[in-house]
């Protein structure tokens, strides 16, 4: 453990350029530059908006729609892509890797943290809507760093995992899009919890909760949202959100770093073709 | 046009003591997907074998060899990019590498920015690449182009960014892989003059190149690899000759056998006549003067380890004109067992005639893959049909194989173990048999099939590169045995015995093997048994109560068929060389 945090601290720098050549190549050469990376989410959120709002009459207490999904889909867009970026990271660098000796997390890493910096301004919007609408801010912003920090534990392990996974075996793409295609749904980002108490009895909806991702979006609603908290201490859901997210992002770590060491003199090997 | 100081070589003489580089029989196999493309099933080809050298601060290496005989892998290992499947390696100081043109370079970046990524990559420091940066911009003498984004510049200038950086950054040992052949002549002068002048600081340079003047200038030791094996290590001169050498003799090399042609499924395995042993036949129209043994380092020896590498020379003198000789080496046990036995007409080397004269030949074994125990050499010269020898020294010479061999096993042919699951850690194998398990085989005449509750074979399959179930085994390819038990009752006591009988019942080889889990594939790179008959026996073995808990023995033949008819049993991969006139 300590290894891992001074070899990523001795090559903090070549990390920093990673991450700026990451950025660099995703806005340098569109000519509406780094706006996207506010045009992006807003347009994604528009588009989920007239589906759930306006066509299917989804409703939440206490808040606005608009604000419900703005305050999560962000986060989720952040988790997808570095999870779909690292998936196959490593055999797209395939040319610093076989050339030069570094860690092989670093790239991963970099991956997650160029998309932790792009999702970043995002929320930054989302926070002042939240001001402007609900008139305040939740006590609970104080703890946003923290899920941010398990946020980025939960990208960054599963996405190492599945880099180190995708270096041997290539179907795992099509498979992570799918299976985050179902998450996506299975979480409560564009619908309420309180639907899914409704349809699901007791025991079902406990293991529905079970689903780590659950917590870290009722979380981010907590943080961001004035009031929302009634909503979730309503559910008597402590463990699933709060405790679970926690555990699960140091799972979803040391997976990543036992999935690498076991493998990683044998990583170059397959990177050949 | 270049102009370097000769006796740039060998300074820095009082720099010479450490050791920056140190390699112990390294060894690194690739695995190539099977045709077919089953998944997690692959072919394994050794891109190096047994490589073991050592480089003091301040030396400058070239290694040459043909295309595809190792070198880039060997760097690659040195560099830290691949680990080596077997052996050791130590190398001591920051290594700053350049393989192709330019690490990580992005076309979509300036060549300033590009900079800063690929310096970073090399493991430089923010503060380093601001102090170099002008070193850097100077030497490239891209101008203006440096604000250009690379997608934009030619190979040569893409070049002289990426030795540019190389050169500039702070490190203490340099690998360059064939990088100077681009490039113009004006600036291929400026590298050698600064690789010159890192010389004269102290820093250890590493460099492959085609180039036989490049290393003759700049390097003070070179390095020839052929096949993935060390063939010479030593003076530039003598390497560069040794390497033109090998580029006019290659029809000599006697690679691994084709599926085609005629096949044997059988050949001696046993001495014919004991009474002959230690004594010289022959017509004595040629007579075999001396015959010494080197280990890889050239150094005369009696005796080596399993697996070793071994070197046979035979210095004889023709007395008359000998029609089509066949020069032959034979290894037999003491027993009387026929180890191997290669000659030059099995290998399809033809001579023509040998005029009287003195000639010295050469056969070097890559691999003595022979269990430990007492052997002996017989060498002869024959005739074109092997009727009358020319000179025949019969079991004459002793080889002693050090080692433990308490079970009298002939072989130890290597392979390689991994369960099929990706994760999990590979199983260890011990040579050490208790003798127990040795007694039960030396009574063991007949088949066994026999399962416990404990344990019950599942399944056993052979699978060879060409097909899944084949019908034809050849000696020296790959193989692999895919084997399943039910285990019952787990417990760390139990291992997986796997013994390879000849047809007459004399053990060839066996091991304990320590298992994980099943199923389990042992992979031999290459089966190296000559044409014939053999038997397997696997089963689980326990060590506390020293018994089987299942045995199959002797229910399982695989028949090897092979192109040449190499007398004995154990193929040995060798190269003939020979010269005329000594």
């Amino acid at each position: 453990m300590a290894d891992i945090i001074r070899d990523t601290w001795l090559r903090r720098n070549l990390l920093r350029e990673l991450v700026v050549r990451d950025l660099k190549l995703r806005y340098s050469q569109p000519f509406l530059g780094f706006v996207w990376a506010f045009l992006t989410p807003f347009l994604t959120t528009v588009v989920f908006y007239l589906i759930f709002s306006l066509f299917l009459k989804v409703r939440v207490v206490g808040v606005p729609f608009f604000l419900y999904l703005a305050s999560a889909i962000f986060g989720w867009g952040f988790f997808q892509d570095s999870l779909l970026g690292c998936c196959g990271s490593l055999v797209n660098n395939r040319n610093i890797l076989k050339e030069t000796k570094i860690p092989h997390y670093l790239i991963p890493l970099a991956i997650c943290l160029a998309n932790f910096v792009n999702f970043l301004p995002s929320l930054v919007v989302v926070i002042i809507l939240s001001v402007f609408v609900l008139k305040g801010l939740s006590f609970f912003i104080l703890f946003l760093p923290v899920i941010l920090v398990l946020h980025l534990f939960y990208a960054f392990g599963l996405g190492l995992t599945l880099a180190v996974i995708y270096v041997r075996w290539r179907d795992l793409r099509y498979l992570t899009e799918s299976v985050l295609l179902l998450i996506f749904y299975i979480t409560p980002i564009v619908y309420p919890l309180d639907y899914v108490h409704q349809a699901l009895p007791g025991q079902l909806f406990l293991i529905y909760n079970l689903n780590p991702f659950v917590g870290v979006v009722n979380v981010y609603r907590i943080c961001l949202m004035k009031g929302f908290y009634k909503n979730i201490v309503m559910e008597k859901l402590l463990f699933t959100n709060f405790i679970w997210p926690f555990v699960f992002a140091f799972f979803c770590l040391g997976l990543g770093f036992y999935s690498y060491f076991l493998n990683k003199d044998k990583i170059n090997d397959y990177l050949a073709y | 046009m270049t102009t370097l100081p000769i006796n740039a070589k060998n300074s820095n003489l009082s720099q010479r003591q450490r050791l920056v580089v140190e390699l112990e029989r390294v060894g690194k196999s690739y695995s190539l997907p099977k045709e077919g493309g089953r998944m997690f099933v692959h072919n394994s080809i050794w891109a190096l074998n047994e490589i073991s050298f050592c480089l003091y601060q301040g030396e400058t290496l070239g290694i040459v060899g043909r295309n595809g005989a190792g070198k880039t892998t060997l760097l690659n290992i040195m560099a830290g990019v691949l680990s080596p499947n077997v052996g050791r390696i130590k190398v001591e100081g920051r290594v700053v590498s350049l393989f192709n043109l330019g690490i990580g370079f992005q076309d979509e970046l300036s060549g300033r920015e590009n900079i800063y990524l690929n310096a970073s990559l090399l493991g430089a420091s923010r503060n380093e690449i601001e102090t170099k940066l002008a070193d850097i911009l100077d030497f490239s003498e891209l101008g203006s182009f440096i604000e250009m984004p690379l997608g934009s510049y030619s190979q040569g200038m893409r070049l002289r960014l990426a030795f540019s950086i190389v050169a500039n950054l702070n490190f203490d040992i340099l690998i360059l892989d064939e990088i100077l052949a681009v490039g113009d002549v004006l600036f291929q002068d400026k590298c050698l003059r600064h690789l010159v002048e890192l010389k004269q600081k102290g820093k250890t340079i590493i460099f492959t190149t085609q180039s036989m003047e490049l290393i003759e200038r700049l390097s003070d030791k070179a390095l020839l690899l052929e096949h993935g094996k060390l063939v010479f290590m030593g003076a530039p001169g003598e390497c560069i000759r040794r390497y033109r050498q090998l580029l006019t003799n290659e029809a000599f090399f006697v690679g691994l056998p084709s599926d085609k042609g005629d096949f044997f499924e059988n050949t001696k395995k046993w001495t014919e006549d004991f009474t002959q042993w230690g004594k010289v036949l022959g017509t004595q129209e040629a007579e075999i003067e001396k015959v010494v043994m080197f280990n890889r380092d050239g150094q005369p020896i009696t005796q080596l380890e399993p697996g070793g590498f071994l070197k046979i020379r035979v210095e004889f003198a023709a007395k008359a004109t000998l029609k089509n000789p066949h020069l032959g080496i034979a290894i037999f046990r003491e027993d009387g067992a026929y180890v191997y036995g290669p000659n030059t007409n099995f290998d399809g080397i033809r001579l023509d005639e040998l005029k009287s004269g003195r000639y010295w030949m050469e056969l070097d074994f890559f691999q003595v893959n022979i269990a430990p125990g007492r052997y002996r050499l017989s060498i002869a010269i024959w005739d074109k049909d092997e009727c009358l020898p020319y000179c025949y020294h019969c079991a004459r010479y002793p080889l002693l194989i050090i080692g433990e061999n308490k079970d009298n096993a002939l072989s130890r042919v290597p392979f390689r173990l991994k369960n099929k699951m990706f994760f999990w850690p590979k199983p260890k194998v011990t040579l050490i048999l208790q003798d127990e398990l040795i007694n039960f085989f030396s009574h063991q005449q007949d088949a066994v099939d026999y399962d416990s509750r404990y344990a019950v074979f599942k399944l056993l399959k052979v699978l060879t590169r060409a097909k899944r179930y084949p019908d034809k085994i050849f000696t020296a390819q790959p193989l692999e045995l895919y084997l399943d038990f039910e285990i019952n009752n787990r417990n760390r006591n139990q291992f997986l015995w796997l013994g390879i009988f000849r047809e007459d019942l004399i053990f060839c080889q066996g091991n304990l093997i320590k298992y994980r889990d099943f199923p389990l594939s042992l992979t031999f790179p290459s089966f190296d048994f000559l044409c014939g008959t053999y038997f397997l026996s696997f089963g689980i073995w326990n060590t506390a109560n020293r018994r089987f808990l299942s045995l199959h023995h002797g229910q399982h033949k695989i028949k090897v068929l092979f192109d040449r008819p190499d007398h004995g049993t154990v193929y040995l991969r060798h190269l003939w060389r020979f010269s005329w006139q000594r």
